[in-house]
């Protein structure tokens, strides 16, 4: 069991910094996930806190040692890569041994561990058997087997999910989260799937182009998000943006107007400094945060392009008069029909304002 | 996938002149070899043999020292096979994923080494295998048969290590395996049929080597079976019956090897090739 | 891996032997060129650069490279004709491809010495099978003198070595091909490619890489083949087939002219290392620009 603190960490690969200046602090216990689109140096920051990355500039201190530049046999950590990653010719036994092995404990030691993160894994019965022979979710266990067996400070998960089907997909995730209740060691976990972030984290770290964008528990990103690529990031579907330009302004709230998309005026909250009148801004508001707009004045007015009913809740996709597109969430299949001229509502104390930099006002 | 009618012809066609040309020449060889003398000059050759002797093949093992040759030529390739695998392995492994100062200049001139006539070597080795009483001796044979098929081996190596995802190596480095350990529990038993491949081709390489032994062995005793034949062909000129039976046998122990082994030689080449 | 010294570990035992095998006598033949040896062991005074006026000056090295030149360019053509069908036909799916695979190589793998002795038989004159059929199928109407002419016995050893190697190419050829993934070429026919087609614009170009190794490396062991040559027709007639590997061993063992030969040897290994450098430039340039 280790905390992890990364400080002022770079990684440059010739010319181009991928990583550019990273500072984090990870509790002893803690279930991080780092998020990010593609290319945003997640597995790049996983990768250097394992040490099969050296750091170009920075410390990285895993359980209060400075093992910035040591061997990653030697940092306390276990890893589990998207691939498994798994020995194909060895035995499931044999793959789950063999950091023992090669720290070289005695037999009886290793068998006993062995056995114990089998059970642990339900893998009891398929110690014998090659990867060739399991399906994927196994191998998955068995590769997150052989980083038990380590008894390490750290877990580092590269998506290790992104290669199972979508069903696997929900019960592995379940399973790694009751791994974490059950051993309560730290674990860094790398996705790009915001729905794994959202109900594995404890902490999630969303990263862009190599930097941090913001770090908090998951409902703290869902519901007080420091910039529109965070607001847009996380949730599932994406936050609605739309032009809005700011009518007045007071200390804490902000009127604004996008009479191009229906809306004559709508009170938001803000935080920080007013803004000034006339200034450009984006209004966010999820799928989910629209009320019903019979007879209100605060709303959007477009027209329904389409549909996505899944059963429970319908997604109508809408087409703004000011040319902007949205999605809003209905729990009744019925309440949308694509074609049909829509009033959308907002729920002014779920809406957010961003600056046209992204920045939260 | 189905096929037209013109396609599977042009395939048919073009697997029977294959095997025509390839095969054709060894059947009639190894049919004349038991022929008697006489269907073997007729002027209407035969396809299937009319008459079966074994004349020839007697005279072979009487008249000259096959069986020792053949032995000479085994020891000296098993030695030559072995000693091209335990130096291309770990030098394949080093090129492809170690960092050293001039790696990738020195891998691209590896296969140089080819640039250079066999007869430019040949000269200056005999000296100094002459000074150091190396001469008629089978341990020259074996230095020089690695060295000719070590580039093409190294290479041949590296490109079977590029088909092993990177993630496995680096799963035993995490599990904290040294190099050492990664190469030869994880990385060998995982490229076996590469090993193979190149292993049949240190084989083959020396077992058909002709210049250097021809030069390097002098005394009969210790002659491969390439030299030593040659030696009958200059021999017995006209005796087809002898050269054709000397021929068939010849093939036998590397067909007796390629029967057992050669398919690791083609699986290792095309299925261990996925990069 | 950042071992340094471990990989120097590693490298060294294969790069010290080819460095001591290959690379100590490479330097001693280019001493040897600036000498004036004769007979193996005698020792000779420096001549400078006198050796290579005289081989340059003189028809014989021009001559054999010329014989060189033919010879490997009959071979690329012929053997890589051959092979790049062969290779076409075993990357299909048939029933006994497995089978074929792994025999097509037959004629690689026996040595030299047999091919010979077999086409020696086969084409002769008196005794052999090939001109008797050809008479039997209208073919010619006289038994084919394969070696008495400079041109013929050229022409004869072009096709015997190419079809001792060509199973080799066919191999190397089919690893790159089945590398190319089956995904594209099912997708050109849903689009409509036809055979022919599909190859030019997705075998071929995919091929590239595979194709410029062996092409090079294929050169070189080509122009340097000795022992078919030496056996079948030792240089004839009349010097027909007398590339300069075979001239080179006639001097050195034959005519007792150590420092010639290893003139001659050192020409053309610049001659191919400068071959190499110039086609793998030139490959990878247009590679880069593609």
């Amino acid at each position: 069991m280790a905390g992890l603190s990364l400080n002022s960490v770079k990684k440059r690969f010739g010319e181009t910094e991928v990583i550019r200046g990273v500072d984090l602090d990870v509790k002893d216990g803690e279930f991080v996930v780092f998020v990010g689109p593609s290319g945003c140096g997640k597995s790049t920051l996983l990768r250097m806190i394992a040490g099969l990355e050296t750091t170009s500039e920075g410390r990285i201190e895993i359980g209060g040692r400075d093992v910035t530049g040591e061997d990653p046999a030697r940092r306390g950590i276990a890893m589990v890569f998207q691939t498994y990653a798994l020995y194909p010719h060895m035995t499931v036994a044999t793959n789950m041994g063999f950091p023992l092995e090669m720290a070289k404990r005695p037999k009886d030691e290793i068998e006993r561990k062995v056995r114990e993160a089998a059970k642990i894994l339900h893998l009891e019965q398929y110690l014998e058997r090659k990867p060739r022979e399991l399906s994927g979710g196994q191998r998955q266990r068995v590769a997150i087997g052989r980083a038990i067996v380590r008894q390490p400070g750290v877990f580092l998960f590269d998506e290790p999910l992104s290669n199972l089907d979508a069903e696997l997909r929900v019960q592995m995730r379940i399973e790694i989260a009751r791994l974490h209740q059950d051993l309560g060691t730290t674990m860094v976990y790398v996705t790009h799937d915001q729905v794994e972030a959202m109900t594995l984290a404890d902490k999630i770290v969303v990263l862009r182009a190599g930097r941090i964008e913001q770090v908090g528990a998951p409902l703290e990103l869902y519901e007080n998000p420091d910039n529109a690529f965070v607001a847009g990031f996380i949730g599932s579907p994406r936050m609605n943006f739309v032009p809005a330009t700011v009518k007045s302004a007071q200390r804490d709230t902000a009127v604004v107007s996008a009479p191009g998309a229906g809306l004559p005026e709508l009170a938001v909250t803000t935080r920080g400094a007013p803004p000034k009148v006339g200034t450009e801004v984006s209004l966010g508001i999820r799928p989910e945060h629209f009320v019903a707009a019979s007879g209100a004045t605060a709303a959007l007015a477009g027209k329904v392009t389409l549909v996505e009913r899944l059963g429970g809740v319908a997604y109508a996709h809408a087409q703004l008069d000011d040319g902007s597109a949205i999605t809003v969430e209905s729990r009744d299949a019925h309440e949308f029909s694509a074609g049909m001229m829509g009033r959308f509502g907002p729920d002014p104390r779920r809406a957010y304002l961003f600056d046209t930099e992204g920045n939260r006002i | 996938m189905k096929r037209s009618w013109r396609q599977a012809t042009a395939l048919l066609g073009g697997l029977a002149a294959t095997a025509l040309i390839i095969g054709l020449p060894f059947w009639w060889v190894v049919t004349g070899s038991i022929k008697l003398p006489r269907e073997i000059i007729q002027r209407q050759p035969t396809m299937i043999p009319h008459s079966f002797t074994t004349q020839h093949f007697e005279k072979l093992l009487q008249a000259s020292d096959f069986p020792i040759y053949l032995l000479n030529s085994l020891v000296v390739a098993l030695f030559s096979t072995a000693f091209t695998v335990l130096l291309a392995l770990p030098a394949a492994y080093a090129f492809f994923r170690m960092e050293f100062p001039g790696r990738n200049t020195l891998y691209r001139t590896i296969l140089l080494a080819y640039a250079f006539p066999g007869v430019v070597v040949l000269i200056p080795l005999y000296g100094l295998f002459a000074r150091v009483g190396l001469i008629d001796s089978p341990v020259a044979l074996v230095i020089v048969n690695v060295a000719l098929a070590l580039p093409f081996s190294i290479w041949m190596m590296r490109s079977f290590l590029a088909t092993i995802p990177r993630e496995i190596e680096e799963a035993a480095v995490v599990d904290g395996a040294p190099t050492t350990t990664i190469l030869v529990r994880i990385l060998m038993p995982l490229i076996a049929p590469g090993i193979a491949s190149v292993a049949i081709f240190a084989f083959i390489s020396s077992w058909t080597e002709y210049l250097f032994a021809s030069v390097l062995i002098v005394s009969d005793a210790k002659r491969t079976i390439p030299v030593g034949f040659a030696g009958i062909i200059g021999q017995y000129q006209i005796d087809w019956g002898l050269l054709l039976a000397g021929a068939t046998a010849a093939i036998v122990p590397v067909v007796a090897l390629f029967a057992l082994v050669g398919r690791w030689f083609v699986s290792g080449l095309t299925e261990g090739a996925v990069k | 891996m950042k071992n340094t010294t471990l990989a120097f570990l590693f490298v060294s035992p294969a790069l010290l032997f080819l460095l001591a095998v290959l690379g100590w006598p490479l330097v001693q033949a280019v001493i040897l060129s600036f000498q004036d040896v004769g007979v193996i062991g005698s020792q000779g005074r420096f001549v400078g650069l006198g050796n290579y006026a005289a081989i340059l000056g003189s028809g014989g090295f021009w001559y054999a490279l010329g014989r060189s030149i033919v010879w490997v360019v009959g071979n690329a053509a012929v053997q890589t004709a051959l092979a790049l069908v062969t290779a076409l036909i075993l990357n299909q799916k048939f029933p006994g491809v497995r089978i074929a695979r792994t025999w097509v190589i037959l004629t690689w793998i026996v040595p030299t010495v047999v091919v010979v002795i077999i086409w020696r038989w086969l084409l002769s004159t008196s005794g052999g099978m090939i001109n008797p059929l050809l008479i039997q199928a209208g073919v010619v109407e006289r038994p084919v003198g394969f070696f008495s002419s400079r041109q013929s016995a050229m022409t004869t050893l072009i096709l015997i070595n190419s079809w001792r190697w060509f199973p080799f190419t066919a191999l190397m050829m089919l690893a790159g091909l089945t590398r190319i993934p089956g995904d594209l070429y099912e997708a050109a026919r849903i689009d409509g490619a036809s055979t022919w087609q599909r190859f030019k614009r997705i075998t071929w170009p995919l091929l590239q890489p595979t194709l410029i190794v062996l092409g090079v490396v294929g050169t070189l062991l080509s122009f340097n083949v000795f022992d078919v040559i030496w056996l079948m027709t030792a240089g004839g007639p009349s010097g027909g087939t007398q590339t300069l590997p075979v001239l080179i061993y006639e001097t050195a063992f034959k005519g007792y002219r150590l420092s010639e030969a290893a003139t001659i040897s050192v020409l053309t290994s610049i001659l191919l290392m400068g071959f190499a450098f110039l086609t793998t430039r030139a490959m990878t340039a247009t590679e880069a620009t593609r």
